[in-house]
């Protein structure tokens, strides 16, 4: 009882030594929140390919005498997450207008219909080599990543379009070579066919997810950034945690807290216990003001408690291993930054793995940052729950074990 | 062991390093002390930096295993029952072991629910000490905006409030100012006139005199004289003067001064000499005497009044700060 009096007198003392710290409340708090909100609201464009809710908007020009253009502007308007402009202050936009909008940065792309559009579709008919051009007018500056589904989905629709408007006469003209050779009943019945065929799509395209993931949303930059920014955060603990110990030692507090009837795994269970707790409560201040500012959808608690929990645990047991090592505060900042950043870097906490190159992906499962970035998308974007997130727990516990088993190993209290 | 001794050590030795590696033995700080301190005490430990004082310090108060010898501290063997022995003493140590963001009455509620203590009984000790140490009106306040001596006395006061059988005192004056120190001494004498036993280490021989019953005097991990500072200064102590000469020592000058009824030996040294005397001032009229009728010019004098300065000078040849 005594011990356990001791170890919780040790954690509130050195909580109320950090949340007296204003530089280590910041750093703690206030960093990753002002991370998450501006780089979420940064890369907004990058990760989100438009909703509902928030449209991508995309200008078009359009030119064409005939009406193929329109279709598939038509078309593309329908297509949720895309709003597209085809006016500019009340009058059909032109392509210088266009034009300026890209040069002067307000869009990064803009589709141009030419004059000839249908005009050019439908010489197809005729010449087999005769192509129609869309032209999508872009800033150099703008990456192919952000490009290339946009020219994509235009294309798509385009094809689409074009071939939906040459089938009924490509049919035509196939079948008329036919009926020469066919009874009447047969031509009858061929109409028929033709006429079904206009009014159905054969092929009907529904995206769907994989079972057991229960959410059908995909990763936006909430998404990506909450959790990446919240593990960059709670592994700032390590430097504070550290830098408590080097000053518990250097200060004689260790000593005279061990002429004390106070055992050295009690000790250093109340130095653990505080760091712990502020992990978690990062955790839920990064999340709740992810709920409450953006609306993300915290599903599955309980998964997402016990992702929190492995994930301090490994924070806190990097925290001790890290003050192993350090003899100077100058020290083991150094250490704990180059770790940190290092980590959080190739966890994919600041630019998702799914970019990086193989073997930088593959490096990403050697740190605790990965496993706990992975845990929590697993839990916010595909919708695990308990089971499907336990890999990712057992992970983090696993490096949690490693550090602190190393940690009390080299720790000394003098 | 007597119940008179609170503490007893036999042979106690403290090496540090591998043994088998380099020299052969490692380093030695403590080398086979042997001593008694008895229940009400204050007890002294003088010597320079690095003697091995807090090296002692650190055995009896269950910090350091002894590497040889033994320790009984109020009735329990340091090795083999070190929580009765934490239970029964309190440790200053010489940094000043607080946390300074936190408030003075915050650091000795944090101490005291370390050793135990809850509710009213820890508030009743926390306001005591305060009391004790004069900082009650300054008990919210930041320990960072204390000055140096009140954070000295708030050190103190965190080993004070389990009530310890004995204290134990490592430097507590470090980096005090006189006036501060005058209070720290009053509240040591307080301390043990209410029955405290405290071990008191210290390289001011001031201290040493002016607080402790009996002075063990420490030098690279040997205690090399034990006893109450007016019996070591009276035996040891006597006088010593330094006197430069100008033009070098005529020949039988030493055996001349030897000669002197006051004086107990001389020494020659980088144009000095160094006289020890029974009684400095008695010897310095015979020396100046002496000079005169052999016209030897004396380019510098300086008499060292008995007190341990010169009781540990005369023992090691060297002064306590250097």
């Amino acid at each position: 009882m005594l011990h356990l009096h001791q170890i919780l007198s040790i954690t509130w003392k050195d909580l109320k030594i950090l949340f007296k710290d204003v530089g280590g409340m910041v750093t703690l708090f206030l960093m990753p929140m002002m991370f998450i909100i501006v780089m979420s609201i940064i890369q907004q464009g990058m990760f989100d390919p438009g909703d509902s809710g928030q449209p991508r908007r995309l200008p078009v020009v359009n030119l064409d005498s005939g009406n193929l253009a329109a279709e598939v502007i038509a078309q593309l308007d329908n297509v949720d997450g895309i709003e597209v402009e085809t006016d500019w202050e009340g009058e059909p936009m032109t392509r210088e207008q266009a034009e300026a909008l890209v040069t002067d940065g307000k869009r990064a792309v803009v589709v141009v219909f030419p004059a000839d559009f249908s005009e050019r579709v439908e010489e197809r008919l005729d010449d087999a080599g005769a192509r129609a051009t869309i032209e999508l007018i872009t800033d150099p500056a703008v990456s192919t990543q952000f490009i290339a589904p946009i020219q994509g989905m235009v294309l798509g629709i385009a094809e689409r379009v074009a071939e939906t408007a040459l089938a009924p006469a490509r049919i035509e003209a196939g079948l008329a070579e036919l009926l020469a050779y066919l009874p009447a009943d047969a031509q009858i019945l061929l109409d028929k066919m033709v006429i079904e065929t206009e009014k159905t799509n054969v092929v009907h395209v529904e995206r769907v997810v994989p079972p057991g993931m229960g959410v059908e949303v995909f990763p936006d930059s909430y998404q990506q950034n909450v959790p990446g920014y919240t593990v960059f955060g709670v592994f700032f603990i390590v430097a504070t945690m550290a830098e408590s110990i080097l000053r518990e030692k250097r200060e004689g507090t260790f000593r005279r807290l061990l002429a004390a009837p106070l055992p050295k795994p009690i000790l250093l269970a109340g130095k653990l216990l505080p760091y712990y707790l502020v992990n978690l409560l990062q955790v839920a201040v990064m999340f709740s003001v992810a709920r409450l500012l953006f609306g993300m959808a915290l599903v599955q608690p309980v998964a997402l408690l016990v992702v929190s929990l492995a994930l301090a645990a490994a924070a806190t047991g990097m925290g001790v291993l890290v003050a192993t090592f350090g003899k100077t505060q100058t020290q083991i900042s150094g250490l704990s930054v180059l770790l940190t950043l290092t980590m959080s870097a190739v966890g994919g906490c600041m630019v998702p793995t799914f970019v990086m190159p193989d073997f930088m992906q593959a490096l990403a499962r050697f740190t605790p940052h990965g496993w706990a970035l992975q845990g929590f998308q697993d839990v916010l974007v595909r919708g695990y729950g308990l089971a499907g997130v336990w890999p990712d727990a057992a992970a983090l516990l696993g490096f949690a074990a490693v550090f602190f088993l190393i940690g009390v190993w080299r720790f000394r209290f003098d | 062991m007597s119940d008179n001794i609170i503490i007893e050590a036999q042979g106690l030795v403290k090496r540090y390093g591998d043994p088998s590696a380099g020299s052969g033995r490692g380093v030695e700080a403590v080398r086979g002390l042997s001593f008694a301190i008895r229940r009400g005490e204050i007890f002294g430990f003088l010597g320079p930096n690095g003697a091995g004082k807090t090296t002692t310090i650190s055995m009896l108060s269950c910090l350091l295993e002894p590497t040889e010898g033994t320790a009984i501290v109020a009735g329990y063997d340091v090795v083999k029952a070190p929580g009765e022995v934490k239970r029964r003493i309190g440790l200053v140590p010489q940094e000043l072991a607080l946390y300074p963001t936190l408030s003075a009455r915050d650091n000795l509620n944090f101490y005291g629910r370390i050793y135990g203590l809850r509710g009213r009984t820890l508030r009743r000790r926390v306001d005591e000490v305060l009391g004790m140490v004069g900082l009650a009106e300054r008990a919210g306040s930041a320990v960072e905006d204390f000055s140096g001596g009140m954070k000295r006395r708030l050190n103190i006061a965190a080993g004070l409030l389990h009530r310890p059988e004995v204290l134990f005192l490592d430097e507590p004056t470090v980096g005090v100012d006189p006036q501060s120190r005058n209070g720290i001494f009053e509240h040591v004498e307080r301390l043990n006139a209410d029955g405290m036993t405290i071990l008191y280490t210290t390289h001011y021989m001031e201290e040493a005199e002016r607080l402790c019953h009996r002075v063990a005097i420490i030098d690279q991990g040997r205690i090399i004289a034990l006893d109450t500072p007016r019996k070591l200064i009276a035996d040891l102590g006597g006088g010593i003067i330094h006197l430069g000469v100008a033009n070098g020592m005529a020949e039988g000058l030493l055996e001349q001064i030897r000669a002197l009824p006051e004086v107990r030996a001389v020494t020659q040294f980088d144009g000095k000499v160094k006289v020890e005397a029974t009684r400095a001032q008695e010897a310095l009229v015979g020396l100046l005497a002496l000079f005169n009728r052999t016209d030897t010019d004396i380019t510098s004098l300086e008499v060292l009044e008995p007190n341990l300065e010169t009781v540990f000078l005369q023992l090691t040849g060297k002064r306590l700060r250097d």
